[in-house]
């Protein structure tokens, strides 16, 4: 009679692994593994204890543990997961709470290796230049001299802020925007 | 309505506890109990000795069976296991061994 969609009621425990093809619902407890090769809801009230799998992945209740979705992961209002969180689509909507590493994009996570190498360069120059400071002055005034070449803006804002000997955030600031310029002249 | 139901599909590995009705329609191993009713339909397998109030069993179930109201075995069951109930009926066309235990 009733066929696809199977429930784990409200006042049921399960300590084990559900595995399997169809629809899963938890509206109970689940201490154990859930893989499943269709939908998986875990309802306000249920909770999971163990990673879950599934084609798309709907958490409204608890998860401690991973959550991969074959399609999608959407973690709606009521939703507490402390896990890790990976699909080609994830959603988190306001009023889900999350602990974990949140990673979208297939196997092959095109989008993520892409990004993360252009965080890595942003935030290495800053690194390699920071030694220069301490050089002292005369350095400063090398680099106020060559970027003459350089747009006006960015010549203007380096000569006012070398005289001024402001805050040691904005020297390094400045030191990207040079850092950048002249890696594009060499370029 | 049941509140359980374990679809077609699925398998669960491991203890089911439930304070509610539970549907088998997939297989489980491990082990089963209720204080409500348990329907193990046709085509499901369960490999778990099971305890609740009454049963209805039309699919295939190894384990001991132990209700405090009834046990019927549907027609097209298969059982093998002890069963002690109150009440049970093994309808025509059920498979069973084991020993049945009515508290005569």
């Amino acid at each position: 009679m009733p066929a696809k969609v199977s429930v784990i009621g409200r006042a049921t425990r399960v300590h084990g692994r559900v595995t399997g093809g169809g629809d899963l619902e938890v509206d109970g407890f689940v201490d154990g593994e859930v893989a499943v090769e269709g939908d998986v809801t875990v309802d306000a009230h249920g909770m999971v204890g163990a990673g879950v799998r599934g084609r798309r992945v709907v958490v409204r209740g608890a998860v401690k543990g991973d959550l991969v979705g074959e399609e999608a992961v959407l973690l709606e209002e009521g939703a507490r997961v402390v896990g890790d969180v990976r699909a080609p689509r994830v959603a988190i909507a306001s009023g889900a709470l999350v602990r974990g590493f949140v990673e979208t994009g297939d196997s092959n996570g095109v989008p993520a290796k892409v990004a993360r190498p252009q965080v890595a360069a942003r935030v290495a120059p800053p690194v390699a230049s920071a030694p220069k400071p301490a050089a002292a002055a005369a350095p400063v005034a090398t680099v106020a001299s060559k970027p003459s070449s350089a747009p006006s803006g960015v010549n203007n804002s380096s000569a006012n802020a070398g005289p001024r000997r402001p805050p040691p955030p904005v020297v390094p600031a400045l030191k990207k925007v040079k850092g950048q310029v002249a890696k594009r002249k060499e370029r | 309505m049941a509140g359980t139901v374990i679809g077609a599909g699925i398998t669960i590995e491991g203890d089911v506890t439930a304070d509610e009705d539970i549907v088998v329609a997939g297989t489980v191993r491990g082990k089963l109990s209720t204080k409500e009713s348990v329907t193990i339909e046709h085509g499901a397998t369960v490999e778990a000795d099971v305890v609740g109030g009454s049963f209805a069993i039309a699919g295939a179930l190894t384990g001991n069976v132990n209700a405090t109201e009834r046990v019927d075995l549907q027609s097209g069951a298969r059982v093998i296991g002890n069963v002690k109930a109150a009440r049970v009926t093994i309808a025509d066309g059920a498979q069973f061994k084991g020993n049945v235990d009515m508290d005569v």
